[in-house]
């Protein structure tokens, strides 16, 4: 398996609950491209009501199965879609489209939509604009992708895999027509070989190149996609707006912070660089300005970008371009034993996985059925205990216990180690120090940011002011870093965070950065 | 299943809500809104906490508040705005780490650079909270 994005981990897991032997190989970290940067969401895509109800049907049903094994990780998203005069669908439409939506929302376990007058979809958000004549309201689901990435590599891992991040394939064994392995680079440096009847190519917007390795040509039309980071939630309800353009943008209400996107941009650019531009910033701003008019008062942390691994389609404007994927087995061009996953989107992944899987085990002659649907992820073989009672027993703060579990399920004692939680490394979030340790020593994570996509590290309002330095020396102390790697780690660290946070800062934003470099002590130099 | 089926099937679901809609008395669904979601920790802001709201999460967690007074029931001062304020989905379960006594939390806010107004803070968390 090459790429260790939620559809590669996806497989990975899949071919080892068959019995499968399965390496494991992500050049950078678990979840760290196009999964990271999605809208964090298992959505059953209204969207696709207006192309193909088939397509809502079956995302509708996967992401009730993802609902279902990775209980810990989900929380319920519940929209207002406030209308507008002007808007292109009037109340009645809006209304009509959530009420075909409402047949297939008990798939994934979500209540049916409710209408609001304009006053009382004002008492429910009382932010939105005195310009709106009315609202519905649509449930979809909250997951945190990084967790559920690593859920999904640690699952395969428990079967039998082996799983490498910061490990990058730099060639395919090839045996004339045939690929019979590939050759990686460690992060040490290292080159390695390894032998496979099948390689999958999972490498999502990379796939034209990791197939390109084979002489192949697998053709997408790469899109990118921004969203705005506002570390606490503005609103309990997540709002959705209409663009200058005619899109629809969503501010998504999760777990303890906001997401407000997405553009969606024919993207040409370096995919291991990904540039938040001012100008995409300002065009969701100006969207949800006009329905929360107070949202250029909020102070963004930072800016995510990725870039969608969109199936080709010539003359189609972006937005328009389907969501779907494609298994394609290469030896029908002569390439034998290589198969690609192209396209798709997060709430599907454990379907791509699936379907993936079957060509692998067609191709193998392996008889074996898929059980991902019904295996429950590490943490939710069973119901998780009250936080409060965690809590008590360990000695932690119970919003603690509430994170803790939310990211463990019910291993969260034995990330513990046994009840011995230490101090609050991260306060914001909050992580203990024996979770961070943990982290390291079990769930491979090699830097800060890894920390940050495994258990939140530096995601609050201080973006790690209060953090960095101390979370360096529990990482370091763990991989036996010296005090300077442990300096050059949190700073490298702060220098990256930087990236995505320079094009949000506003007047607030630049005071609490000047605040955060003092307070860093030359990390920034 | 084509586009022209999708769109035939959505124009006839839009002629029956329209009818629905003429002989039926529409009631409010607000309650039921509030009450679906409840235990999911999704309740509204009252209007004047959310003219405020911005102010209410401007915390940096530079922890000078701490300088100034100690803690909030067992929970120590910055991490009432910079933790607490996020609005947890589940804040609700952690209810009894802010029971308890309050300290001078207007001294407190006194010592914030960004001015986060810790006494506005406190009652907000604990309506949400408790529900």
């Amino acid at each position: 398996m090459i790429g260790g994005g939620v559809t590669g981990a996806g497989v990975a897991r899949d071919l080892s609950l068959r019995g499968l032997s399965v390496l494991l190989l992500e050049k950078g970290d678990w979840g760290a491209g196009t999964t990271g940067g999605s809208s964090w969401m298992i959505h059953g895509g209204p969207r696709y009501l207006e192309f193909d109800w088939d397509t809502t049907r079956l995302s509708t049903q996967d992401a009730g199965y993802i609902v279902s094994i990775a209980r810990n990780l989900v929380y319920r998203v519940v929209f207002i879609i406030p209308v507008l005069p002007h808007d292109k669908n009037n109340i009645e439409r809006m209304e009509t489209a959530m009420e075909v939506y409402d047949r297939f929302q008990p798939l994934k376990k979500a209540h049916p939509h409710r209408r609001l007058t304009a006053e009382e979809a004002r008492q429910a958000e009382p932010g939105l604009t005195p310009d709106v004549i009315g609202a519905v309201t649509m449930e979809e689901w909250g997951v945190d992708p990084h967790r559920l990435v690593y859920a999904n590599v640690e699952d395969a891992v428990a079967h039998g895999a082996r799983a490498l991040n910061h490990t990058e394939v730099v060639d395919l064994v090839r045996d004339g027509g045939k690929v019979i392995g590939v050759r990686y680079r460690a992060a040490d440096g290292a080159m390695s070989e390894a032998r496979a009847r099948v390689v999958v190519n999972a490498t999502g917007p990379w796939s034209p190149r990791t197939s390109g390795l084979a002489g192949l040509k697998v053709e997408l039309r790469p899109a990118k996609g921004i969203h705005i980071v506002y570390p606490h939630r503005i609103s309990n309800f997540s709002i959705s707006a209409e663009s200058v353009d005619g899109r629809d943008l969503l501010m998504v209400s999760h777990a303890g912070f906001t997401l407000l996107g997405t553009t969606d941009d024919d993207y040409y650019g370096d995919l291991d660089s990904v540039d938040v531009l001012e100008d995409e910033v300002d065009y969701l701003l100006q969207a949800f300005e006009r329905v929360f008019p107070s949202i250029r008062d909020y102070r963004p942390v930072r800016a995510t970008a990725a870039v969608r691994p969109t199936l080709f389609k010539w003359r189609r404007y972006e937005d328009e371009l389907s969501r779907r994927y494609q298994v394609i087995d290469h030896a029908a061009e002569g390439v034998e034993g290589f198969v690609t996953i192209a396209g798709g989107k997060l709430s599907m992944y454990r379907l791509m996985a699936e379907q993936t899987s079957d060509a692998v085990c067609r191709k193998l002659g392996h008889q074996a059925p898929c059980t991902t649907a019904t295996s429950p992820l590490p943490g939710n073989e069973s119901e998780m205990e009250p936080a409060a009672e965690l809590a008590r027993r360990c000695g932690i703060p119970a919003l603690a216990a509430v994170k803790l579990q939310s990211r463990h399920g019910t291993q969260a004692e034995k990330v513990l180690d046994g009840g011995r939680a230490g101090r609050l490394v991260c306060r914001c979030e909050p992580i203990t120090e024996a979770e961070l340790a943990y982290s390291t020593r079990h769930e491979q994570v090699r830097s800060l940011a890894d920390a940050f996509r495994r258990v939140g590290l530096a995601a609050g309002p201080c973006a790690g002011a209060a953090c960095v330095m101390r979370a360096a020396e529990v990482i370091g102390t763990e991989l036996g870093w010296s005090a300077s790697q442990r300096f050059a780690a949190a700073r490298e660290f702060v220098r990256g965070a930087w990236l995505g946070r320079a094009p949000v800062l506003g007047h607030a934003g630049w005071a609490q950065e000047e605040l955060a470099q003092g307070a860093m002590r030359g990390l920034f130099n | 299943m084509g586009r022209t089926d999708s769109l035939a099937k959505l124009a006839l679901a839009y002629g029956v809500h329209l009818a629905r809609r003429r002989l039926s008395r529409p009631r409010s669904q607000l309650d039921d809104l509030f009450d679906t979601y409840a235990t999911d920790g999704i309740r509204a802001l009252q209007p004047a906490e959310r003219e405020r709201h911005p102010h209410l999460v401007g915390c940096i967690n530079c922890g000078l508040c701490a300088l100034a007074a100690g803690r909030i029931g067992q929970t120590r001062l910055p991490d009432l705005a910079s933790s607490y304020m996020r609005l947890y989905a589940r804040l609700g379960e952690a209810s009894s780490d802010i029971e308890g006594d309050a300290p001078d939390l207007e001294a407190a806010a006194s010592a914030c650079p960004v001015g986060v107004p810790l006494v506005e803070v406190a009652a907000i968390v604990r309506r949400m909270t408790t529900g």
